[in-house]
């Protein structure tokens, strides 16, 4: 164990903010603090084009192996760079999903022809991608996937139908990762296969899901005859499964650091209120204050703790607990902004549903507890897992 | 110590429970959200004709002269259907203030607006302090409004509203400026200070009943979805994770109800020293609620986290209503009072006893 910062990594972190500091200027000045949850739908081009300025200056996908365009960079430096990312005020990434869970999947998992194929567009903040996983039948049962894949003899061409939904950002990006059932006919895990689906064809309808947040971040995907070349299949046609829980494991990576600093500049927002306005004197205030400061710590703790291992996108208990863990903490933080706030909280800011950033904050940490898998499915996980108790029965 | 309600007092809410089932369904209280005032009229007129705005008026002033024991299954209900129409606010808030100084000062400006409150012919909004917006004060034709501790009486040409956009989308809300005078002047010093002590004890207690329907609407709607959902090829109902979930709710609102029924009590005997019983109810009926809007949405899971989803407007409801007529942190402050005064009659011989009387402070 050794939690010292040492000297190289430290100007590390000088270099990122330093360049942070100079390239969010000018036309990026405005995106500062923009583009978070709730406020996706702003400024997207321009944040396309921040991507490509991050790209530029080799500042995406710093954790990728070298060979792969990226920085080779360490867990450390990793960490250091979202954490200055979000303390500079960075606009929410899209090509997080391409950086984050794409693209360490394809490392891990793709051929070197898709590699070549799709990582360049991924790294240069040209190529953005979503996940389509969910269906109307399939949530917390995700083993229960109807959309369907059939291969054409022939020309070995894959033709998708079905329908995915809760795809975040499919309106924004060019191609989606699909899980599709290969084999007509199989149930749960097997006879899935794994598919990156170009969005832009005839056979893909996506519409946006409106939420009561008044905004629409979530999609209907719909696959009638959606055309995908044999060559986008990740993995063989039976092990969609496999590649699919694997990318779920990067989810709980370095991007939780970031997500942490997102956290804290909520915090910091929510404390600065409660001295504003007055609040903090309530004595409940101080001590939720209080509660969520030392909630924030022992998550930054245990991301460093958990991000030690597991490169390979498994799991260990110590990922395995930290989805129930912050989407908590988020979801007890956004109603504590709420009564900081006070009466101001009931009201809208302006024209339409417009949401402050706070009560964006409180309404969207509902949605927290339940994707990417319920509080529900994570204490069954924990239980099971981690703790190796008898499986609950399913089906 | 009884808390059976009358059978006329299960009637009255029946015929409520019946107009509202068939006159304020989800899909008409959002059209409300499309329409400019936001009102139903024509049910509002059906509440009056079913008695509620004059209910609890004495006879003597025109009213039913029932009291807030009588009502108070009546506010649960307009929460059970999330009724956008301020009728528990028109019925326990504004015609009760009303009466309190037609009896105490016989003002006859208070006595006509009154006669006409009960009658559908106009709606009153009540500015209270700790309310700084009022609901639906654009459709208002007057304003019971609050200088220090003086009540004033103004018609609406004498207000000057700023609306602002509430959440919570059945809600109009508004913050109202004007200049009090003597012309205004409806009731001040003792007077006027009991009035705005039981307006808010009204009001509070008001919506710790509605919050309490709300939960209970909010649990019956998950429980339907969780019977009807299939994950696993079975109801995610059975699973132990969901089922705890709202049990957790049930025990919430269950528990909340006593004390929700022991404030209207309390304040049916003496508004004006009910402070103790109303904030306890508001406390319990708010915490019961929040649990409620949280726990479902979770059990409708993505679902319950869509604009068509019509949970919202029940989780919004409550929402917003936890924070009016006091918030959480206000009405536990007034508990906390309560309990720490030096003659609190508190103790053994008091909890069921003596000490459980409205009492003067």
């Amino acid at each position: 164990m050794n939690l010292a910062q040492n000297r190289a990594d430290e100007l590390f972190r000088s270099e990122v903010a330093s360049w942070l500091e100079q390239n969010l200027s000018g036309e990026f000045a405005q995106l500062r603090h923009r583009g978070g949850p709730g406020d996706e739908h702003s400024f997207v081009e321009e944040r396309k084009a921040w991507e490509q300025c991050m790209a530029a200056g080799g500042w995406t996908c710093i954790g990728w192996p070298e060979q792969h365009g990226g920085r080779g960079a360490s867990i450390e430096q990793q960490v250091i760079f979202n954490e200055e990312y979000a303390r500079a005020g960075g606009p929410g990434r899209i090509g997080h999903i391409g950086e984050t869970l794409m693209g360490p999947t394809l490392i891990a998992y793709g051929s070197a022809e898709q590699q070549a194929r799709y990582l360049p567009g991924i790294r240069e903040g040209r190529e953005f991608w979503c996940q389509g996983y969910s269906e109307p039948s399939a949530g917390s049962d995700l083993g229960n996937v109807k959309t369907r894949a059939e291969q054409a003899a022939e020309s070995g061409e894959w033709r998708i139908n079905g329908q995915k939904v809760w795809t975040s950002w499919a309106t924004e990006s060019n191609y989606c990762f699909v899980v599709a059932r290969t084999q007509p006919g199989s149930v749960g895990h097997k006879g899935l296969g794994f598919f990156m689906v170009a969005l832009d064809q005839p056979g893909v309808t996506v519409k946006p899901i409106e939420q009561l947040t008044g905004s629409s971040e979530f999609n209907e995907v719909f696959f009638d005859d959606a055309v995908c070349a044999d060559s986008d299949l990740v993995g063989g046609p039976e092990q969609g499964w496999q590649v699919a829980m694997a990318l779920l494991g990067f989810e709980r990576g370095v991007s939780t650091l970031g997500q942490q600093m997102l956290f804290q500049n909520e915090l910091d927002e929510v404390i600065a209120l409660a001295k504003s306005n007055g609040s903090y004197r309530d004595v409940t205030i101080r001590q939720r204050i209080a509660t969520a400061h030392t909630g924030l710590r022992i998550m930054r703790y245990n991301s460093m703790r958990m991000l030690a291992g597991g490169e390979d996108g498994s799991l260990s208990k110590e990922a395995m607990i930290y989805k129930l863990y912050w989407s908590s903490w988020h979801r007890n933080l956004g109603n504590l902004a709420m009564d900081v706030m006070g009466a101001q909280a009931q009201l809208l800011a302006g024209d339409g549903y417009q949401l402050s950033r706070l009560q964006g904050l409180f309404l969207y940490s509902r949605a927290d507890t339940i994707y990417g898998g319920t509080n529900q499915i994570q204490r069954n996980l924990i239980a099971e897992r981690a703790l190796g108790m008898p499986r609950e029965p399913r089906g | 110590m009884d808390f059976t309600f009358s059978q006329d007092q299960l009637m009255f809410q029946e015929a409520l429970t019946t107009l509202l089932a068939s006159e304020a369904p989800a899909d008409r209280i959002r059209a409300r959200w499309q329409s400019d005032s936001g009102l139903d009229a024509a049910l509002e007129q059906q509440l009056v004709e079913l008695g509620l705005a004059g209910m609890l008026v004495p006879e003597a002033l025109g009213g039913l002269g029932l009291d807030a024991t009588d009502f108070i299954k009546l506010a649960e209900t307009c929460g059970q259907f999330a009724l956008p129409e301020p009728a528990v606010e028109q019925a326990l808030v504004a015609a009760p203030l009303l009466a309190d100084i037609c009896t105490a000062s016989g003002a006859e400006r208070a006595e006509s607006v009154l006669g006409e409150l009960i009658g559908g012919g106009c709606r009153v909004a009540v500015g209270h302090i700790l309310n700084p917006y009022i609901n639906f004060a654009a459709n208002a034709d007057y304003f019971l409004l609050g200088h220090g501790g003086d009540v004033h009486l103004l018609p609406a040409a004498q207000v000057t509203l700023s609306a602002v956009k509430s959440v919570d989308p059945s809600r109009r809300l508004a913050a109202v400026s004007w200049q009090p005078s003597k012309a205004t002047l409806l009731a001040d010093g003792e007077l006027g200070a009991a009035c705005w002590r039981a307006a808010l004890n009204r009001g509070a207690l008001g919506n710790a009943a509605q919050l309490i329907g709300l939960a209970d609407a909010m649990v019956k709607q998950a429980v339907a979805y969780a019977a009807d959902r299939q994950q696993f090829g079975k109801p995610i109902g059975v699973n132990q994770a969901v089922k705890h979930l709202l049990a957790d709710c049930a025990v919430q609102i269950e528990f909340a109800r006593p004390p929700v029924y022991r404030a209207a009590y309390t304040v049916a005997q003496a508004a004006t020293r009910a402070d103790w019983a109303v904030s306890h109810a508001k406390v319990v009926a708010g915490e019961a609620a929040q649990l409620a809007a949280r726990n479902c949405i979770q059990v409708f899971g993505a679902m319950g986290y869509t604009w068509e989803c019509d949970l919202q407007i029940w989780a919004k409801r409550s929402w917003v209503l936890d924070r009016e007529w006091g918030d959480p942190g206000f009405h536990k402050n007034r508990v906390h009072e309560w309990l720490v005064q030096p003659n609190a009659l508190i103790g053994p011989e008091y909890t069921f006893g003596r000490g459980d009387q409205p009492h003067a402070h």
